[in-house]
């Protein structure tokens, strides 16, 4: 009898064991409580959003899009900054949905975190939160401010959407004005500006981030209310593409002003610059771009080796120092971008000078064309012969073996395509080469060791090579892809002092007189100018026009990946770019003068930009018009 | 034994085959919708070139939805259309291209002209638009070879509309050359055509009068056809270029 009860009881107490509820979280996914209830969780739900910032660095290409690790499209290739082998023309971003599908991820997250922040808030300081909460809008403003750029109106989304159980037909969203957006953007960046840290994390925005991303963001707005011309209307009267000319003052001022906000904590960089030394303002500008702790960066995207890489320096390194996986020179400075610079001998329509009275200008070194150009101009660009990891960087087109008697007249008439001519050039098809033999008996090789090679790309093509961003003492052993982590600059204080100098010179153009603001940008300019060791501005009014705010930002924001935007919201690619070909240098030994000449022609590939006017205005990925009764397609397409 | 496999190989494929009967069983779309864009001032079909920077047929199908999603026909250089794969419906149709726009909307987005046209699909349609162009650009005379191997061909622009709000600034003039008769902005040698670029409205001086354009890069290759033809753009939209009818000419 008790041996029955016993079993009964040890059933009943095996019975009501199992009573435990089983309605438990899962432990293996993380909640929003083990996120926001610990600064740790805060900063790893930060890391993967700023990760995805949709930001054109080391690792973006128009052909393959964000955050790809194979760049053999580089973006300079297309905005004429430089030409590639692998980029044959003008092109506009050709990444399919990726840049909408994923700008509208980051903002939900960003969202997500907005609404869900101030539930823990007690946890923390309402310094603390204020800060995150800027710092979430920072983010959004961001990815908000990439898609309205490509798009133009695109629908705002401002709160968590509930899919399925919301409304259907509230998911169905029409594009809102591009004015509206930029103004979203803008009160975004206001707030995150009012209510960011001073400082924070490397990497991490703090309020000057946002100012300064403001004064970007509004002075692409400005431009585009002063000078686009295409026009798209919903059914509603919502303006999606262009903004009305009367908005044009008030986006340049809130540029200006945004501009303003950041010069008290940021300045140029100029640890090493001294005045008059060319050579000190050479190796602060190539500093500029490794110090860490550089007075200028103000918003950055690290890398770190081996857990996030890009490939920067394996693809651009010149030819002859090419690392193990087979990649060099992708960016060849154009000499059209060269010609931009101060230093070089001219000729009246600002050209290159390379010859005298009908003759080539001979030089018994390559570098000697260059002998006064601007430190910037070195700092940015390989010129041929200069030096670069200890070693001159030696870039020949061939060796040219004719008479020298009376001088060399031009190989080719003046703006020829054609291709040179055979007779009394030596030159070589790849860097497999036949050392000729010099009427002195010693011998060379007829091209240089980064190229000029005429039957592959992989050297110099344009005589040219990139130096910006390129790591200076990495060994060559350690040139290859996925092993670069040099930190990428998404802005720096010399392109907010370059957005005020020329949301000041519009503000003047349209006559507004409430400040000086010619002086302005001239100040500012000059500041610029004065760091690269370039000739300085006069007095305002040397600021002829428009083109001299422009040419600066070109230079100093050169291979950056941030010209092409400009070119666009200037409304001027379709013209630069109307097929057109690009100019080239190339650098020849003379057999019998043992000097060199250098000629100047167009792009050797014959290679054209036509920038099509569709594409100021990206096309809307078919996929995502086709899931929206409300979307509109961009004009062309 | 032999024969057991083949029979069985045989009948495998006689199944095999016979399931491939086709179950889609909605019909094939074959109307067909024709027709021409025509300049009003000339009667004539308004030349473009082909693909995306020509004159496109626009089609909204009203039939089953308010607010359908457009679908794009491409005009041919000619300036007509053909398409003969449509499904029967009632559509909405205008055109696009190098002409003052058939439908217009306002500054709040209110469509203030509309010549679109709304048409029943079914068997052959033919649609006609008649379009004031933004330029008019017609040859004067016929190209010539100049004895250093180059081709010169003269040609004048006009208005081809009186609306000052369509009278924007010529950015660009080109002379396209091509060894194929399909010729424009998207098909040309671009080692032997020449263009001039104006700033402004430096252009407006020379509307009406005779200009021409020679070939550059030296003499061209001889024993061959050329085709020719010009193109000018105005500042207005999308910036489409307006045409001359193609030329060919034989270098001996």
């Amino acid at each position: 009898m008790k041996k029955n009860i016993y079993i009964i009881i040890c059933f009943l107490v095996c019975w009501t064991t199992a009573c435990k509820k089983l309605d438990v979280p899962p432990i293996n996914i993380i909640q929003d409580k083990d996120v926001f209830t610990s600064t740790g969780g805060i900063q790893a739900y930060m890391a993967r959003i700023y990760s995805e910032l949709p930001i054109e660095d080391f690792r973006y290409s128009p052909q393959r899009g964000l955050n790809f690790f194979w760049i053999i499209s580089p973006f300079p290739a297309v905005t004429g900054e430089a030409l590639s082998r692998d980029q044959n023309g003008a092109m506009q971003e050709n990444v399919g949905e990726s840049p909408w599908g994923d700008c509208y991820k980051l903002i939900r997250d960003a969202n997500y975190f907005i609404e869900n922040m101030p539930k823990y808030a007690g946890t923390y300081t309402p310094a603390q939160v204020n800060s995150w909460l800027g710092e979430a809008r920072f983010i959004r403003a961001l990815t908000y401010f990439a898609l309205v750029k490509r798009y133009g109106g695109v629908p705002i989304v401002d709160k968590v959407l509930e899919y399925p159980t919301g409304n259907i037909d509230d998911l169905n969203m029409a594009r809102a004005s591009e004015e509206a957006v930029y103004d979203f953007v803008a009160a975004d960046l206001d707030f995150a500006y009012a209510n960011l840290s001073e400082s924070n994390q490397a990497g991490r925005a703090n309020k000057y981030a946002a100012a300064a991303f403001k004064s970007r963001a509004m002075l692409y707005a400005g431009s585009i209310a002063k000078y686009n011309t295409t026009t798209l209307s919903d059914g509603a009267g919502n303006r999606v593409c262009g903004i009305p000319s009367s908005k044009a003052v008030t986006y340049f001022k809130a540029a200006y002003d945004a501009a303003l906000l950041v010069a008290p904590k940021y300045s140029l960089y100029k640890k090493v610059w001294a005045a008059g030394d060319k050579e000190a303002q050479f190796q602060n500008y190539v500093n500029m771009f490794f110090d860490e702790s550089s007075p200028e960066n103000i918003f950055v995207k690290q890398y770190h080796y081996p857990e996030s890489v890009h490939g920067y320096d394996a693809y651009n390194v010149p030819r002859q120092l090419m690392g193990g996986n087979g990649y060099s020179s992708e960016v060849n400075p154009t000499l059209n971008y060269v010609e931009l610079f101060d230093g070089l001998p001219k000729n009246a329509d600002g050209t290159l000078r390379t010859t005298t009275s009908g003759e080539y200008d001979l030089y018994a070194n390559t570098m000697d064309l260059f002998a006064n150009a601007e430190p910037r101009l070195r700092a940015t660009v390989i010129l041929p012969g200069d030096q670069f990891k200890g070693q001159s960087i030696e870039i020949r087109r061939g060796i040219y073996t004719g008479s020298s008697a009376g001088g060399i007249s031009p190989l080719l008439a003046p703006g020829s395509t054609s291709n040179y001519p055979t007779a009394n050039i030596v030159q070589s098809s790849n860097a497999n080469q036949t050392p000729y033999k010099l009427p002195d008996g010693t011998t060379m090789n007829p091209a240089g060791l980064s190229g000029v090679f005429t039957g592959d790309g992989t050297c110099a093509i344009s005589g040219f090579s990139v130096r910006k961003y390129l790591v200076p003492d990495k060994p060559t052993s350690e040139v290859l892809e996925n092993r670069s982590d040099q930190t990428f600059i998404e802005m720096r204080y010399a392109e907010v002092l370059l957005n005020r100098a020329e949301a000041a010179y519009e503000l003047n153009a349209l006559g507004q007189n409430d400040k000086d603001y010619l002086q302005d940008a001239f100040l500012d300019i000059n500041q610029i100018r004065e760091r690269a060791g370039a000739t300085l501005l006069a007095g305002p009014g040397d600021l002829s026009s428009v083109n001299v705010v422009r040419k600066e930002r070109r230079k100093e924001l050169g291979f950056e990946n941030k010209i092409w935007w400009d070119m666009r919201r200037w409304r001027t690619a379709d013209i630069e770019q109307n097929s057109t070909i690009y100019r080239v240098l190339m650098p020849f030994y003379s057999a019998n003068d043992k000097k060199y000449f250098f000629d100047a022609r167009t792009d050797e590939r014959n290679v054209r930009y036509t920038f099509d006017v569709r594409w100021y205005y990206e096309e809307i990925p078919n996929g995502e018009i086709q899931k929206s009764q409300k979307l509109i397609q961009n004009p062309g397409y | 034994m032999k024969k057991i496999l083949y029979t069985i190989a045989v009948c495998a494929i006689a199944f095999g085959v016979s399931s491939c009967k086709k179950l889609d069983n909605y019909e094939e779309p074959q109307e067909t919708l024709t027709g021409s864009v025509i300049d009003a001032g000339t009667g004539k079909t308004l030349q473009t070139e082909n693909g995306g920077g020509g004159t496109r047929i626009k089609l909204l199908e009203i039939s089953w939805s308010d607010n359908p999603t457009p679908f794009y026909i491409a005009s041919m250089q000619d300036g007509t259309f053909n398409y003969t794969k449509l499904f029967a419906g009632k559509n909405k149709i205008s055109a696009e291209g190098a002409f003052v726009p058939l439908v217009q909307t306002n500054s709040s987005g209110a469509t203030v002209v509309d010549k679109s046209q709304t048409v029943d699909i079914k068997g052959t349609t033919t649609v006609n638009f008649s379009v004031d162009p933004l330029l008019r650009v017609e040859w004067v005379g016929e190209p010539v070879i100049n004895a250093d191997g180059t081709i010169s061909a003269s040609f004048k622009i006009t208005r081809g509309t009186s609306d000052a709000a369509f009278q924007n600034d010529i950015t660009d003039v080109h002379l396209f050359l091509n060894s194929n008769k399909f010729v424009g902005n998207n098909n040309y040698d671009n080692r032997y055509s020449p263009q001039i670029d104006f700033s402004g409205s430096s252009a407006n001086a020379q509307l009406g009068q005779t200009i021409t354009l020679t070939t550059k890069g030296g003499p061209l290759p001889t024993k061959r056809d050329y085709f020719l033809r010009i193109g000018a753009r105005t500042n207005y939209g999308l910036k489409y270029y307006n045409y001359t009818d193609v030329k060919t000419i034989s270098v001996p």
